[in-house]
């Protein structure tokens, strides 16, 4: 137990296990984290991952421009994405209380026809480990199998590439 | 204790993997593997001296601050969890000194939950209704980190009922509060529970927290009652008909005492009297596809809270470490640079500022709305692609004060001070713009959005300068991408900030280029062109040159350049910056 007193001792387990975990791409499975629906009820990540084969977790926050650039682009072709891969897309809003009224006037206002889920206090944004959005991660069968941060244009498209590679 | 067991834990854990022979080896570490998400983030800046505004007169150039976070699910209803943080060898310009060692263990956790409980033992981070009685979280950015260490049990007796249950002392760097955090928080579904109002939905919540702190006197022959225990019930109900939504939210929070700013960085308090604080909000909105509008109005009155009073004098705590609560200010966040130069902040607390006859400042009052619509396709004004619009209004003012103060003299408040604030009163304006928003897609390759802002803003009473100053400002961003296909994009935007107040007229522009999906860089600037009272801003370059580069999850950034004192404001909590000059090297990944 001479190990728990060594700052450094510590310091270097971590370190290795960061070492470790970069040399290797895991499939963890989709943290169990409450989220809300728009209209205040409860919802859990790991009920709409057993509902929903292959999805697709995107956060975004409506003070964001590069996140609304991914959602706007993604509206645009998404009917073609569900009917070609049956891939079903979940915009997790990080949104707090300074700008979280906006969200449903924005969402209708802009005809964004995905599942829009509340993420109040970041919970799934903390599990996921994430400090910036936009952040997307693939789902399948439970499993985060691809993750993805930040938004640049045309990036959807590759979006794209990865659930048709994972549709299959 | 805890601590030093999910250290074993964790240590044990991976022990044993490389304990078993080769072929269970292999099985167990992919399991461990797969079980573990790790995520690490890294944020350096290298302070320079500058030709402008001189040599950066702090003894630490380089500094780092990072954080490795790990999360293990142990089995389907346990796992574990910890942050490690490092300030090394100090944290950075203009954050909080109270995160202050080269090295250490910042959180840890060890959760249990099924559909039906759910317990946390160690640090958690909590949210009662819009956070304005309860709110514990992280923001990296700004440097606030007020996760509770402690427990924390949520139970669902049903599908639509939740109740919260916690107890714990408030992070505050590597220590914890001296202040104790208790709270309760239900929340029912009414709709559902009670099977009525088919096709709308009704949700209850009723909040208590309570918060104790031994508090003492500095001059014992003062008689009157300080509470040790602070505590505030709330009551909100939210509730949804198709396309008509509306929320309400009321607070009220027992007597406490008045920091007292005779001398702005030293702490006293006015020990004659307290006061109560309490708050109300209220949002109505409509929404259908293509259209939707929202109205919000809050009002609060001193309602900042602590979890050591010590920590409410604003000077000293300027990135509002330790607060109980969460109290941002209502109006539009802004990505682009000049709009971030006058920005509401919120004024929930109350301050009493010595002039003549003392200022009182004991709250907000102020509403914010929004439209959102839809230009069709095909329609004159919709062109091929639609045209989005997004118009944004807000107003807000300080309480309206009656005091009164039969000890005091000019230039001194006496601590016998009472006030009274008048419930529906907006005259006493500090902020209010109109935002105009045009998301407008031309061509399969060209995408613009136009923004116009008109605002006012009292400068005079936002930063405590006693001298009637306000602004009123205009500002206009064009801000166009041109995609090449694969990834290959162009970014042009062109701001312009104009006012005769202040520093008077400001251009900037940015502009970006991705090579691919994967790196991109760019250049912008901020120019204030024209002579003003303002020296630091007139007639200098805030110029920045930077790149990114981004993998799966792995994003690398840096960026070089100068940036101007003033409000820094991320997620609608602004503090003031120094200008400082530099290079800044940012690191996360995610696995």
């Amino acid at each position: 137990m001479f190990i728990l007193n060594s700052a450094i001792m510590n310091k270097k387990k971590y370190l290795f296990i960061l070492f470790l975990g970069l040399f290797t791409q895991a499939q963890s499975p989709l943290p169990s984290i409450e989220l809300k629906t728009l209209s205040g009820q409860f919802i859990n990540t790991n009920q709409i991952a057993q509902e929903n084969q292959l999805m697709i977790i995107s956060l975004w926050a409506t003070w964001c421009v590069p996140c609304k650039n991914e959602l706007d682009a993604v509206a645009e072709v998404y009917e073609d994405w569900v009917s070609e891969t049956d891939v079903k897309y979940f915009a997790i809003s990080i949104d707090d209380s300074r700008t979280s009224k906006r969200i449903k006037p924005m969402v209708d206002g802009k005809g964004w026809e995905f599942e829009i889920l509340l993420d109040e206090n970041s919970e799934l944004k903390r599990a996921f480990g994430v400090s910036t959005v936009p952040y997307t991660v693939i789902v399948k069968n439970g499993l985060m199998v691809y993750k993805h941060t930040g938004y640049t244009p045309g990036y959807e498209d590759e979006l794209y590439e990865q659930i048709l590679k994972f549709s299959q | 204790m805890i601590k030093k067991t999910l250290v074993t834990c964790f240590l044990f854990l991976t022990l044993f993997s490389f304990s078993q022979d080769q072929k269970h080896t292999n099985s167990f570490f992919q399991s461990f593997k797969n079980n573990l998400r790790t995520s690490y983030e890294s944020n350096s800046q290298w302070y320079l001296n500058d030709s402008k505004f001189g040599d950066f007169e702090e003894e630490e150039h380089l500094r780092s601050t990072n954080f490795l976070r790990l999360d293990y699910s142990i089995s389907n209803q346990f796992s574990a969890g910890l942050q490690l943080e490092s300030y090394a060898p100090e944290n950075l310009l203009n954050n909080s000194k109270l995160y202050d060692k080269d090295f250490g263990l910042a959180t840890y956790y060890l959760r249990f939950a099924t559909k039906k409980i759910d317990i946390t033992l160690g640090y958690f981070y909590e949210q009662f209704g819009s956070g304005l009685i309860l709110r514990s979280w992280e923001d990296r950015a700004l440097g606030v980190n007020t996760a509770m260490r402690g427990a924390r049990i949520i139970y669902y007796p049903s599908n639509s009922i939740k109740i919260t249950t916690l107890y714990g002392k408030q992070r505050k760097g590597f220590d914890v509060s001296d202040g104790d955090i208790f709270g309760v928080d239900t929340e029912i579904d009414i709709s559902s529970t009670f099977d009525i109002l088919p096709s709308s939905n009704l949700v209850l919540g009723l909040s208590y927290v309570g918060k104790n702190e031994s508090y003492l006197k500095s001059d014992e022959s003062i008689t009157s009652d300080i509470p040790k225990l602070v505590n505030a019930f709330s009551a909100r109900l939210d509730y949804t008909n198709q396309n008509f939504y509306t929320n309400a939210e009321f607070i009220k929070k027992s007597k406490d005492l008045r920091l007292n700013n005779i001398i702005p960085n030293i702490v006293s308090f006015s020990e004659s009297k307290t006061f109560k604080g309490n708050a109300i909000s209220w949002t109505a909105g409509y929404s259908q596809k293509g259209f939707g509008v929202s109205y919000n109005f809050r009002r609060l009155e001193n309602m900042r809270w602590f979890s050591e009073r010590a920590q409410s004098n604003a000077n000293n705590n300027p990135t509002n470490q330790l607060s109980v609560n969460y109290l941002p200010a209502l109006s539009k966040q802004h990505d682009y640079t000049l709009a971030n130069i006058y920005l509401y902040q919120s004024q929930p607390g109350l301050f009493i500022e010595n002039y003549e006859s003392p200022l009182i400042k004991a709250g907000e009052i102020g509403q914010f709305a929004d439209v959102f619509y839809n230009i069709k396709k095909g329609s004159l004004l919709g062109g091929k692609y639609g045209t989005k619009i997004n118009l944004n209004m807000s107003y807000w003012a300080s309480l309206a004060t009656d005091f009164s103060d039969p000890t005091g003299i000019p230039y001194f408040v006496s601590d016998n001070l009472t006030y009274e604030t008048e419930f529906l009163n907006f005259k006493n304006k500090l902020y209010s713009d109109l935002n105009l928003e045009v998301r407008k897609k031309w061509s399969k390759h060209l995408k613009s959005i136009f923004t116009f802002i008109n605002l006012y803003y009292n400068k005079s009473v936002l930063e405590s300068k006693a001298d009637n100053s306000t602004v009123r400002a205009w500002i206009g961003v064009a801000d166009g991408v041109y995609k090449f296909g694969k990834g290959k994009s162009l970014r042009l935007e062109l701001q312009h900030l104009s006012t005769n107040d202040d520093a008077r007229n400001w251009m900037g522009g940015t502009l970006e280029y991705f090579f691919n999906s994967k790196f991109g860089v760019y250049v912008n600037d901020s120019y204030n062109y024209e002579d003003s009272k303002i020296d630091q801003d007139t007639k200098i370059h805030f110029f920045n040159l930077g790149g990114s580069y981004t993998n799966g999850a792995t994003r690398f950034a840096i960026n070089y350049g100068r940036q101007r004192g003033g409000l820094l404001c991320v997620g609608g909590i602004c503090r003031p910056v120094s200008q400082n000059t530099g290079l800044t090297l940012n690191f996360i990944t995610t696995f």
